[in-house]
């Protein structure tokens, strides 16, 4: 099960970096980079 | 400057931000993946691992040690649990000061201080816990980690919506996650389903004759300063008690709601031979009405709210300025141990375990568990 | 600084920030949350900032999901197939439409306790339904917020109780029958009032006219796969566990996100991820804002101030400070009003039956979802009928609001006799 959600992480995550890179307001980017930064951690702290 | 190069100047600068929050937030967390040294005392028989009782955990996150204390003597066979909510930190601690101590002349005694190792790999979100906390020993400090109350959901996860227990009680998702709600656990099940069976296999398979889980509680909740017993061990807990009142300790007695499942006081009695207990102690780090949050609050437990509580009448505890400090906790829980143990000798001559530098209450009460732990980095 | 001036002056940051420079809500928290960890003597305490968010780890992730399966819905035009046959069958009948349509509002949260989920899965199907039919936007929001979060408190599941059930020992059972006392006339009601008098029934002739007309419209009974995996799942999963696996909320609307692809009409499944990312992106900041916020309010003494202050309330406004206080952290989140505030009220009615006591707090509890900043429930019913402000939503939600507010403090007053009785 847990697989799943590494892969479902992985495909959000693609999607938020994509959205903060190709946002043109800066606000909104600030707000996506907070959001990432979580799903980065439980991607990479994930043994 | 055009648009696009501010554009791509904000990318460049916002993914640096994000990327170095990520690393020094990921540092931070993953130091506390590091298990903190315990010294054992030379009277150690055997360090053992859990996975001994269910290879499934073999050098998984679950896999805590075990310390076997064997008496030259048969005798009775106690087991003592400390860190199953390891936001409980006197349970813990009065656990590592039996490994640190103990010398058993007469019976064995099976000592796990880290029940949930996974739990003391992360703090609960929002409740603000310091990682570590420190007590200083005469020849240098000694840190230990204060965690969660669940298994890290790194290791265990997604929660199910809905997490039907082993013994079939219903509750909410992150409760699947809970040691003390998972007995006896599952073979085939979740992390913590797989701990909760290793543990009762332990029980088990070792003919426990008296299982000791040791809790700390918010003063704001019923079930504090208790002895919980499961009914197969009334008696032993009432002798205990008195025990312990000839000391000027009480308790409170309370039997293990038969309606309240996956508890260790009631699966563990119901599973196994073992006379099962449960001992809580008063923690203001973990109550909800608790100020500011610091290591001290852990160690000093002195919290403003909870003496304005107290004279409201809102706890179950006496609480006033001088706080309850972990040594006070400690102590209560060594007592405790100290006590049901005897009271097993006295019922059951067959079963005496004789303990000889047991961590003494006493001085525990009067100088601080750093009087009897030992020094830091002893090889 | 005492505690509670250190919170005092993050709040005041916060208003400042968020209304007079009107930077983002989320962003506003956040920065507040900063503040207020240097005022504590603490720098910038970047581990308790991340790990208070990562509290609302879980939550974001449904969102997200849930978000994508509403796209989804929409660009592949089966959401217009399910609007043609709601349409078809109810058009004549009122009462019967609006009955039905609150349970479909209902059901979401009814199997997963969330209001998010039933806004975003449901809410998406009723929400065109009303719309057709001559209802304003702002009321059919309403009506979908409310159904939402009457179906987060409906059994069988109900977090609110379960997460107060673990701070008190409390096993979660016999809770059915009060929470349907709780909620079934309310649904009633609530339909009928926010509804009966704004939609009117059409002919065949002008069915015709305002069927979807979109030329991707999808049809048969294709259209039905997605919404039935997703809601048949989250059923299944909880009357037969042996059956189906519990695979949690985010990866069912995933699997339902996949059945939009296959079954439904073409679509670019990239540009509804993004799209999805977008309007989700908002509220995800405020999530991990509000984290970030509480967990520095726990750390610098600023939650057991407040806590403090409403159990220190004399009893005979015990109950007005429940009435207050709940709704007003659940701005925060529901879940954490439960637990923060929820498991020391309980203890303080403690001579009271908890099952009654819990099933009330709970339905308090709940209005936290239409609470600004977070306002869950709220904000996402606007965006469901495409209403740019939610605070019209919420003015519209402020009578029912109060009628089921009204009736968990009954609960709780009729707690004592009621135990006789049952």
């Amino acid at each position: 099960m847990r697989w799943i959600y590494h892969l479902i992480i992985a495909f959000l995550t693609i999607h938020l970096l994509v959205y903060m890179l190709g946002e043109k307001k800066l606000t909104a980017k600030i707000g996506a980079g907070l959001v990432l930064v979580l799903f980065l951690l439980r991607l990479f702290l994930i043994k | 400057m055009n648009r696009h190069t501010i554009l791509k100047a904000a990318n460049a600068l916002l993914l640096a931000g994000v990327l170095s929050v990520t690393w020094f937030a990921g540092r931070a967390f993953h130091r506390m993946h590091v298990n903190d040294p315990i010294y054992p005392a030379p009277g150690l028989t055997e360090k053992i691992l859990l996975s001994r009782y269910h290879s499934a955990l073999r050098s998984g996150p679950a896999d805590t040690e075990i310390y076997l204390f064997s008496g030259k003597e048969k005798g009775g066979r106690l087991l003592v649990l400390g860190g199953t909510h390891p936001n409980e930190p006197a349970g813990f601690l009065a656990a590592v000061l039996m490994v640190e101590n103990l010398q058993v002349e007469k019976g064995d005694v099976w000592i796990i201080p880290r029940a949930n190792r996974s739990g003391f790999t992360h703090n609960d979100p929002q409740e603000a816990s310091p990682q570590r906390f420190v007590l200083t020993t005469a020849k240098g400090d000694r840190s230990f980690r204060f965690g969660s109350r669940l298994t890290n959901p790194v290791h265990q996860w997604p929660d199910p919506i809905l997490h039907i227990n082993p013994a079939g009680q219903v509750l909410s998702g992150s409760d699947s996650r809970n040691l003390n709600r998972a007995y006896p656990g599952k073979k085939e099940g979740v992390l913590t389903e797989r701990t909760a069976f290793a543990i009762m296999e332990l029980i088990r398979t070792e003919g426990i004759d008296l299982a000791l889980d040791l809790h700390e509680a918010a003063p704001e909740y019923p079930v504090i300063n208790a002895m919980v017993f499961h009914e197969n061990s009334a008696e032993l807990a009432a002798v205990a008690l008195m025990d312990l009142q000839l000391q000027n300790m009480d308790f409170r007695l309370e039997e293990s709601p038969p309606s309240l499942r996956g508890l260790s006081h009631r699966e563990w009695g119901d599973h196994s031979e073992a006379a099962s207990i449960l001992l809580e102690s008063a923690n203001v780090s973990h109550g909800r009405l608790k100020g500011k949050t610091s290591a001290s609050l852990i160690v000093e437990g002195r919290d403003k709210n909870y003496v304005r509580a107290a004279a409201r009448g809102l706890l179950f505890v006496p609480f006033d300025e001088a706080g309850i400090p972990l040594k006070e906790r400690v102590a209560r829980h060594l007592a405790a141990v100290r006590s049901l143990t005897a009271g097993l000798g006295d019922m059951h001559p067959d079963r005496e375990i004789i303990l000889h530098r047991f961590p003494s209450p006493e001085l525990v009460r009067e100088k601080g568990a750093e009087a009897c732990l030992a020094p830091p980095n002893q090889r | 600084m005492p505690d509670y001036l250190i919170f005092l002056s993050m709040v005041g940051l916060f208003a400042l920030l968020a209304m007079l420079f009107k930077i983002p809500i989320g962003l506003s928290l956040a920065l507040s949350a900063v503040a207020g960890s240097i005022l504590g003597g603490h720098g910038i305490a970047l581990r308790h900032l991340i790990e208070g968010s990562f509290g609302y780890f879980d939550t974001i992730l449904i969102i997200f999901c849930a978000m994508i399966f509403m796209k989804g819905l929409e660009a592949s035009g089966i959401l217009d197939g399910i609007t043609s046959s709601l349409l078809t069958t109810f058009h004549r009948r009122k009462a019967g439409l609006l009955l039905t349509l609150m349970f479909l509002l209902m059901f979401p949260g009814m199997i997963t306790g969330s209001s998010t989920a039933a806004v975003l899965s449901t809410g998406a199907l009723v929400a065109p339904v009303l719309l057709k039919l001559g209802m304003s936007r702002v009321r059919t929001a309403a009506l979908i917020a409310m159904g939402a979060i009457l179906g987060m408190i409906a059994p069988p599941v109900n977090i609110l109780v379960m997460i107060m059930g673990a701070g008190v020992d409390m096993p979660y059972i016999g809770l059915t029958l009060p929470l349907l006392i709780l909620t079934i006339p309310l649904a009633v009601l609530f339909s009928l009032i926010l509804g009966y008098r704004h939609i009117h029934t059409v002919g065949a002739e002008e069915l015709r006219s305002i069927l979807p007309s979109s030329p991707r419209r999808t049809q048969g009974l294709r259209t039905a796969v997605p919404p039935l995996l997703v809601f048949g799942w989250l059923l299944g999963q909880a009357a037969f566990p042996r059956l189906i696996p519990d695979i949690g909320i985010p990866a069912v609307f995933l699997l339902g996100s996949l059945g939009c692809l296959v079954c439904g009409g073409k679509f670019n499944p990239f540009k509804v991820t993004q799209d999805a990312v977008r309007d989700s992106m908002p509220i995800l900041a405020i999530l991990a804002g509000v984290g970030m916020f509480i967990q520095i309010m726990t750390l610098t003494g600023g939650r057991g101030w407040t806590v403090m202050s409403f159990l220190s309330l004399p009893p005979a406004l015990l109950y007005l400070g429940i009435a207050v206080s709940m709704p007003l952290f659940g701005a925060v989140s529901a879940y954490g009003s439960a637990s923060i505030l929820g498991v020391p009220f309980i203890l303080a009615l403690i001579s009271k039956n908890a099952v009654f006591t819990s099933s009330a707090l709970s339905a308090v509890a709940s209005l936290g979802d239409l609470m600004p900043p977070t306002a869950l429930a709220g904000m996402f019913a606007a965006q469901v009928v495409g209403e740019p402000n939610y605070f019209k939503v919420l003015k519209l939600c402020l009578l029912p609001a109060l009628m089921l507010l009204a009736a968990g403090i009954g609960l709780m007053l009729l707690a004592g006799p009621l135990d006789k009785i049952i």
